[in-house]
């Protein structure tokens, strides 16, 4: 169910793949077993104290109607104390663990002692597709294309209503909202690809922004690194090209307003011209 | 005031105040919205059925998610609790009814007629498509512009103005009605939980509804709050989660209160821990408010305050732990009778275990990255949500034999139980097998479909379950046994006490807990053995509000409470009617701006939205007065546990939560103010406007807060002369402000080109900014003068000499406004 995930991390930068997956498990096993005792306990003394339509024990004190509430003490109170303290302890520990874990993905390339960001792209989220903004200036629409063995940092906004970036397989998300960055990053790191060969993973929209909403998907295409640089140069090539020609920037992109079709956003533009 | 007609008249249920009649109307108008809210649950799984489907249009699945979530949260979810809150509150505190029993009617029919409002939408060309959380921008009218997408928002305004007049009323009651003996530690733990949800319901329903108010005024009038890109889509988040967050307390906490009743009831066990539970019920309330970032952990908030809302968010499941530990230990050496409410009960409580263990996940912020949007979160509310309304359904069938005084099924009722706990994992839990679906998409990996499958074949089961309990109402209510007044072994709380149904007056005698226990004293206040009448009251012992102060002409033995009132139905209607012409009116009207005020032109291009606007506005005022001057007497209990407000009058209490709620709904919008002019950058803003004009205005409102205390005095004297001039000096001060105000506006549009989306100094959203929140306040002046004007007529025909409360309680109000005020001038005129 959960695809192939990126799991090493190359440069000391552990993927946040990586990082989710231990959290997750130690959550998930922690939290089905405090559940699983919780709920037994509870079944078997739900059992246990059954009205069997037997003799009530002398201790058995009922409350009567219309008395005033009162609480139970003794040994009962002291059982409830020890096992707040017990929850309260798995969950404190669990927060520290946590946050631990947290500024690492927080921090990401801009941890000391990791190699920086090998490349920033600018994503802006529209009704309803992807544009990726390069470094040279290039954009691509719904496909992102990087070079492997990099880590990539990604500045996310919308340029209309809110959206969120996320990408299932690389357990990264980010909100796209109007007027405002928010980043994330992800690396490319993996098994050795070569020229020709790619990698991709599925980009999903994660909030409701409309009727194609359902349909706001794209792709992550991690490229061989020799590829990828042929790529990137022929695409700055060819916007120099049409800003001399045309001086208008647009590199054969689509760029949203012609997307009457929710469907055909779900295919790369602009790429292979 | 009329005479209440027998239950089988059709009359009686639009015309009852009493909290028991209410209790049932808003019992089956919530099982109403629960097959509505259920219905458009099930378009969603046929939807999801097999990936891409097309069972429904991309737009009308989005409808169908926004108004399932809307239904269930707001005209299901709550309103099944309050049913319970208005039968039984009351009864498990002694009191007669609620503190204001045609408030509590006008609520009650705000609900239902909201709903209706609601299910027009869907024919003003399609609903509401944002989701039930209406993130901006796409809740603005570039995005979502269909009428009915306004006319959902309006319908949830006038719902939240019905929750508003509610839990002002159940505070107060609950404050001011308990019986002798019983203090505040002493009530019932669902009594308790009620009041743990109206002190949240006061403050997070006031932020919605100052949310909804400047949507509307974008959606309306025009502004651009939400549109701003200077903020307005955070703006958004932040306003409605700080709502968002309590409201999961909010509607779980009365099911909390029923498992914990349920618990004892059926174990013979009292409550382990009671005062710890107690404590933690009251933290958790607290705590609700500081939470809220969590829902927000993917926007650009700075790592110390996600730290901050980290802590506090997995800190909250603490003291529910205790709560559920407790629950446990009370089952313990008990004698539990596994009887259909018990195990709703029970089964409530596993449920709410896996809820909330999932729900310690999303706290984690690396993990909630991951979930956040996917169908883990979907999962894990459900657990927690319905999984705590699954305590409701306990909670009627429990209550149903004293609302109805006939037994239902026991063998029927345990069939509902095991369909719907088998149809409700179903659902529920193949959504977290499915988890990495994202949410409100019907376009999803192939992978998850079987698990898609299986959940929509559970949600028919769990869909169907639900008519064996109808069926077995309906059946028991035709020819069922009558209930005996306590079926149940181990009960304690008062309303086992009385008959099933209770009478409708609840007592034989005045219940008194000061021996310990519950007793029926039959000194009570009848004309036979207590003609000291007024002179042993401790309370003032007359009176409601204004409108009903001129029954001190009568003794009070002579009053008997009343019961029933037309007003009530009719204000809620007129509300209704003016908020479905609101919804169309933008549409329907032109206005053309030109350089002069006179030279503006308005075309009418459809008559109808604009004429149910005008009629409904006039019944408004109309319904309102007749309210006023309607003969209502609702005799506030002589003897009574206050603490902590023994000293205050019960309407002056009400005034006070009011006030306290009207208090977050301008702090919302002075921090929305504050919220987009940070964003926009601080010091970037110069104030619009000249500060003379407003410099002004702050000395004409401080002076009229003088005059109307002054006008409070000479009542107290009884000199009519002086009450009538002092009146007068605050009406006309009032009126000077509005003209300063109206002036200074007129002359920013066409002297200084500054509109409400315009801004010839800079920043357009800066003038948005102040035309409404200045806007809001000049509209609280306009109701303080309408009020002022309907006492001082009353005033001018003798009113207010004997008591002169009516005139204290607009005085609040009236000071309130003027408070506002000094902190408006400063951010708008000063700096
Ligand atoms: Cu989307
Ligand atoms: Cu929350």
């Amino acid at each position: 169910m959960i695809a192939s995930v990126l799991l090493q991390g190359t440069d000391g930068l552990r993927a946040q793949a990586e990082i989710f997956n231990e959290i997750f498990s130690v959550f998930l096993g922690l939290g089905t077993l405090i559940g699983v005792i919780v709920v037994s306990y509870m079944l078997w003394n739900a059992y246990k104290y059954r009205d069997d339509g037997s003799e009530p024990k002398e201790s058995f004190d009922p409350p009567v109607l219309g008395e005033l509430p009162t609480g139970k003490g003794g040994p009962k109170a002291k059982k409830l104390f020890l096992s707040f303290g017990l929850s309260a302890i798995v969950v404190i520990s669990l927060v520290v663990y946590a946050y631990g874990l947290l500024l690492v993905v927080e921090q990401g390339p801009d941890a000391p002692g990791v190699e920086s960001a090998d490349m920033e792209v600018d994503v802006v989220g529209y009704q309803f597709g992807w544009e990726f903004q390069y470094p040279n200036g290039v954009t691509t629409q719904n496909t992102l294309y990087v070079p492997e063995d990099s880590a990539i940092e990604l500045r996310v906004t919308s340029r209309d209503v809110w959206h969120t970036f996320g990408v299932t397989d690389l357990r990264i998300k980010s909100d796209a909202i109007p007027g405002d960055y928010s980043e994330t990053w992800f690396t490319t790191d993996g098994e050795d690809l070569a020229s020709g060969e790619e990698r991709t993973h599925q980009i999903e929209c994660f909030e409701l922004c409309g009727s194609g909403h359902s349909y706001m998907t794209g792709e992550i295409v991690v490229m061989d690194d020799q590829d990828f640089n042929t790529w990137y140069d022929e695409q700055a090539a060819a916007l120099e090209n049409e800003s001399d020609g045309s001086g208008a920037a647009t590199n054969g992109t689509d760029s949203g307003n012609g997307m009457e079709n929710a469907t055909n956003a779900m295919t790369a533009q602009g790429v292979e011209a | 005031m009329s005479e209440l007609p027998p239950k089988t008249s059709l009359r009686r249920w639009f015309v009852t105040t009493n909290h028991k009649d209410v209790g049932i109307l808003y019992t089956i108008t919530a099982l109403f919205f629960l097959i509505m809210g259920g219905m458009l649950a099930l378009l969603i799984r046929f939807q999801l059925w097999e990936p891409g489907a097309q069972f429904l249009s991309e737009i009308a699945y989005n409808e169908a998610v926004t108004t399932h979530g809307l239904v269930m949260v707001f005209w299901f979810l709550s309103p099944f609790g309050f049913g319970f809150a208005n039968y039984f509150v009351p009864l498990q505190i002694g009191a007669d009814d609620l503190a204001f029993p045609r408030l509590n009617a006008l609520s009650y029919w705000m609900y239902a007629l909201s709903g209706i409002l609601l299910g027009i939408s869907y024919f003003q060309g399609g609903t509401l498509s944002t989701g039930w959380t209406m993130y901006a921008p796409l809740n603005v009218p570039m995005y979502t512009p269909s009428l009915g997408s306004t006319g959902a928002i309006l319908a949830l305004a006038m719902f939240v103005i019905g929750i508003t007049a509610s839990t002002i009323n159940f505070l107060t009651t609950i404050h001011h009605s308990r019986a002798e003996g019983m203090g505040l530690m002493d009530m019932p733990l669902f009594t308790w939980s009620i009041l743990a949800t109206v002190y949240m319901m006061l403050f997070a329903f006031a932020a919605l509804l100052a949310v909804a108010l400047i949507l509307l005024s974008d959606r309306i009038l025009g502004s651009i709050y939400f549109s701003a890109t200077e903020g307005g889509a955070l703006l958004w988040g932040h306003l409605f989660w700080f709502f968002g967050h309590p409201e999961v307390y909010i509607v779980f906490f009365p099911a909390l209160g029923v498992m914990l009743e349920l618990f004892q009831s059926f174990s013979g066990n009292r409550l382990v821990g009671r005062k710890w539970v107690i404590i933690a019920i009251c933290l958790i309330s607290i705590q609700s408010f500081l939470v809220w970032t969590h829902h927000m952990f993917l926007t650009t908030i700075n790592l110390e305050v996600k730290t901050l809302m980290m802590a506090t968010s997995i800190g909250i499941s603490l003291p529910f732990d205790l709560v559920v530990f407790s629950l446990i230990y009370t089952l313990i050496k008990g004698r539990i009778k596994f009887t259909t409410p018990f195990l709703f009960a029970f089964g409530a409580l596993l449920l709410f275990i896996v809820g909330g263990i999932t729900g310690v996940f999303l706290g984690a912020i690396v993990l909630d990255y991951e979930f956040r949007g996917t169908y883990w979160v979907v999962a894990h509310f459900h657990y927690v949500m319905f999984g705590g309304a699954t305590a409701l359904f306990g909670g009627i069938y429990y209550w149903f034999p004293k609302m109805s005084g006939k037994m239902y099924d026991e063998f029927l009722g345990k069939v509902h139980f095991v369909i719907f706990f088998i149809g409700f994992n179903a659902v529920y839990f193949s959504m977290f097998l499915a988890w990495e679906t994202p949410r409100r998409v019907f376009e999803y990996d192939p992978a998850f479909q079987p698990m898609h499958q299986f959940g929509t074949i559970g949600a028919v089961v769990l869909g169907l379950s639900f008519f064996i309990m109808f069926y077995n109402f309906a059946k028991s209510y035709v020819s069922g046994p009558d209930a005996p007044d306590n079926p149940w072994e181990y009960t304690r709380t008062a309303e086992w006490a009385v008959s099933s149904p209770p009478p409708l007056e609840n007592w034989g005698g005045r219940p008194s807990y000061a021996s310990g226990k519950l007793e029926f004293v039959s000194e009570a206040l009848t004309p036979s053995d207590d003609h000291d009448g007024p002179a042993a009251a401790t309370d003032g012992g007359h009176g409601e509000g204004h409108g009903d102060d001129h029954i001190e002409s009568y003794p009070y033995w002579d009053k008997h409470a009343s019961h029933a009132s037309i007003w009530p139905f009719a204000l809620s209607l007129a509300t209704g009617i003016f908020f479905f012409g609101l919804s169309g009116v933008s549409s329907s009207i032109d206005i053309t701006t030109a350089d002069t005020l006179f030279g503006t032109g308005i075309t009418v291009s459809n008559p109808v939205y604009p004429v149910f606007t005008a009629l409904g506005l006039l019944g408004i005022i109309w319904t309102a007065v007749k309210w006023g001057l309607e003969d209502f007497y609702a005799p506030p209990m002589e003897i009574a546990e206050r603490w902590p407000f023994e000293g205050v009058e019960k309407v002056k209490l009400g005034m006070w939560f009011f006030l306290a709620s009207d208090v977050i709904v301008f702090g919302a919008f002075i921090s929305a103010a504050v919220f987009i002019r940070v964003a926009a950058g601080w010091y970037t803003w110069e104030p619009l406007t000249d500060s003379l004009p407003g410099l002004i205005n702050t000395f004409v409102l401080l002076t009229s807060s003088f005059t109307v205390i002054l006008a409070l005095v000479y009542a107290r004297r009884k000199s009519r002369k002086g009450l009538i001039a002092y009146l007068s000096a605050t009406i006309l001060l009032g009126l000077t402000f509005l003209s300063i105000k109206m002036w200074e506006w007129h002359h920013e549009i066409y002297d200084v080109g500054v509109t409400l989306t315009q801004n010839s100094h800079g920043d357009p959203v800066q003038a948005t900014i102040y035309y409404v929140t200045t806007g809001l306040h000049g509209l609280h002046v306009v109701i303080g003068l309408l009020i002022a004007g309907f006492l001082l007529v009353r005033a001018w025909n003798g009113a207010y000499q004997e008591d002169p409360r009516p005139v204290e309680y607009f005085g609040l109000y009236w000071h309130f406004v003027d408070i506002v005020w000094v902190i408006l001038f400063p951010l708008f005129y000063l700096f």
